[in-house]
């Protein structure tokens, strides 16, 4: 291996002649360094990197229970994808997939966003009670959708009760019925998400100077035009990538919608990576399912990429 | 929450690094206790769920079947926690299956992604950015977009049902964000301080161990807390990776428990408490060394 150009010690005292050695010993950095790298990079090769590949493999061959251990899958080219795309339960699934994403979102980032403003003003116990905030996000998903499911059922569940105290009488169970199951999952969903939002934007608010706000404020400007003159603008690449991740990730949430609903009542909740789990391990159609994967990741994957050219705008105008 | 907004960005990261002293706040000179009231009531309201999960697991089914809702269990029902854990062999099973795997995938973690990071971090710039590429696209996957290749793979491997497949599995999850999280950390650390070493003859492995690593231990103590907490709540490669239910982690016995016991909430409630206590542990003891972790990387800036 490489390492062993690093591990002979320089023998002191042997002052080196100006430039052959400084240079030999640049370059023994430079393998050293990506040595360091190397058991990672290889590790995502192999466990992440070839997986993903594969999938795109399986994808076009009639992958199912009958021939996935044995082989001699048919080559089908597109046609799972056509399949896919073509099958009822496509467009439902995409559209529910955005309704619970964007709905998810816009709750979470506002919510988030005022607890962060509100913590930003400083008060005693305002980096205690900040951080009791962060349980809801170390809470494991399954433990959370669970309690969800609780607190959404019928005549005894705590969200009747809590309609109650607005005079709103309800026994609905909430996951039960088609129509409002979507909105009960994105509420969960909501709740699970504010901490991120509210973390990456009170992060960001550290960055926006006081000077800035004391200014407008001697100029007389009030609280709202601060907030969209001053702290909106300043904010903006910290909005960006918080509403850029969180798209991305709730668009692939799975555990939390598969734990509270398995996707039903009667297809309601069935987002997009339901349906490719649904595929792949209930039917045991692989295949299929590892073009409905596939086509699960084109749009994060687009996301990511507008993603990366932020962040090298961002590094690059620093 | 799933491991989805666990992930950072490594600006985020920055930031909480070179901001870990809190600011002084806005023309504050007294202090504001009543925005600590306001505080107080709006957190209460925000994380009175989790009392609700806390305190169903504690009644019995008199007090939970009740309208308006029992909203302090009296007296308290432990049996729930009897019947759905400690007399459940299942669970007990599946509390150890997780305790094994997410040790097993936080030791994984840090194995690759300490060196890696300090690699990273002192790389040129150019193949840095191409290198941090699989890195950052790896948070973003959904997870079923990994286990649903690696469950055929696996099949032909024999890690399906094992230990060792859903560690690495999980570290899949948490490697790209422990990479993403530790590298700042390094970059706080003065090259020069190698440089010297290397003068006094050790090598850059002797270095990295002996000098940089005791360096950044906060950021492997964060690291760690957050890889244990993401392969402890993890769901989806438990769900598909474990064919046999003595494989299962705890989140997927937790599942199949849920289909199991249908409306008994106050079991479901006592082991759904059972798995997060874990996590719970772990975010009271070391939220301060975390923040203080994170400060303390802020000082050498």
């Amino acid at each position: 291996m490489s390492l062993d150009t690093r591990t002979t010690p320089r023998v002191a005292g042997s002052s080196p002649a100006a430039r052959g050695p400084r240079r030999r010993l640049h370059t023994m950095n430079v393998v050293s360094r990506y040595s360091f790298v190397l058991p990672a990079v290889v590790f995502l090769i192999v466990f992440m990197v070839y997986p993903l590949v594969y999938t795109v493999n399986l994808s076009l061959f009639d992958v199912n229970a009958g021939n996935f251990l044995s082989g001699g899958a048919p080559f089908v080219g597109l046609e799972n994808y056509a399949d896919f795309i073509g099958s009822p339960q496509f467009v439902p699934s995409l559209v529910i997939t955005l309704v619970f994403t964007v709905g998810s979102l816009i709750f979470q980032h506002a919510i988030g966003f005022m607890f962060a403003l509100f913590f930003n003003r400083g008060f005693p116990l305002s980096g205690l009670l900040r951080a009791l905030m962060l349980v809801v996000w170390v809470m494991p998903a399954v433990v959370s959708a669970s309690l969800w499911r609780w607190i959404f059922s019928g005549s005894y569940g705590l969200f009747n009760a809590f309609l109650g105290v607005f005079g709103i009488s309800s026994t609905e169970p909430w996951l039960v019925n088609p129509n409002t199951a979507l909105a009960a999952v994105i509420i969960a969903n909501i709740w699970l998400g504010i901490p991120f939002h509210m973390m990456l934007l009170y992060a960001g608010l550290q960055g926006v100077p006081v000077q800035l706000y004391e200014a407008a404020q001697i100029d007389g400007a009030s609280a709202w035009q601060r907030f969209w003159r001053i702290t909106v603008p300043m904010m903006r690449p910290v909005i960006v990538i918080a509403l850029l991740l969180g798209f991305v990730h709730t668009f692939k949430v799975f555990d939390l919608i598969y734990v509270m609903t398995a996707g039903g009542p009667a297809g309601a909740t069935n987002v997009l990576s339901i349906e490719v789990y649904k595929l792949s391990f209930e039917y045991f159609r692989f295949g299929d399912g590892a073009a409905a994967a596939n086509i699960l990741l084109i749009i994060p994957l687009l996301l990511s990429i507008l993603y990366l050219w932020l962040r090298r705008r961002e590094d690059s105008t620093q | 929450m799933s491991m989805s907004s666990r992930s950072v960005t490594e600006t985020e990261a920055m930031v909480v690094v070179r901001t870990g002293r809190r600011r002084r706040p806005l023309n504050s000179e007294r202090p504001k206790w009543h925005l600590t009231a306001v505080a107080i009531i709006v957190v209460g309201a925000y994380l009175f769920p989790l009392y609700w999960l806390a305190s169903t697991s504690l009644k019995s089914p008199e007090q939970l079947f009740t309208s308006p809702p029992t909203w302090v269990p009296f007296p308290l029902e432990w049996s729930n926690y009897a019947t759905a854990v400690f007399e459940n062999p299942l669970m007990m099973r599946a509390l150890g299956n997780s305790l094994i795997i997410s040790v097993g995938a936080t030791l994984l973690t840090l194995v690759l992604a300490a060196p890696a990071a300090y690699g990273l971090a002192r790389l040129r710039l150019r193949w840095t950015a191409l290198l941090m590429l699989p890195f950052l696209i790896a948070q973003l996957l959904p997870a079923i977009n990994v286990a649903l290749p690696m469950f055929t793979l696996f099949s032909q491997w024999g890690l399906v049902n094992s230990y060792v497949g859903l560690i690495l599995a999980n570290a899949v999850g948490t490697l790209p964000f422990a990479v993403i999280v530790l590298r700042p950390f390094y970059l706080t650390i003065p090259g020069e301080l190698e440089e010297a070493a290397a003068v006094d003859g050790a090598t850059r492995f002797q270095a990295f161990f002996r000098i940089v690593l005791p360096l950044v231990r906060p950021g492997l103590v964060t690291v760690a807390v957050f890889a244990f907490v993401m392969a402890w709540g993890e769901f989806v490669f438990g769900l598909t990776l474990t064919t046999e239910r003595e494989m299962q982690p705890v989140t997927v016995t937790l599942n199949s428990f849920i289909g199991q016991y249908g409306t008994e909430w106050g079991p479901l409630m006592a082991a759904s408490t059972v798995v997060a206590i874990p996590l719970i542990i772990v975010f009271v003891v070391f939220q301060r060394y975390i923040t203080s972790g994170l400060a303390a990387g802020s000082v050498k800036d």
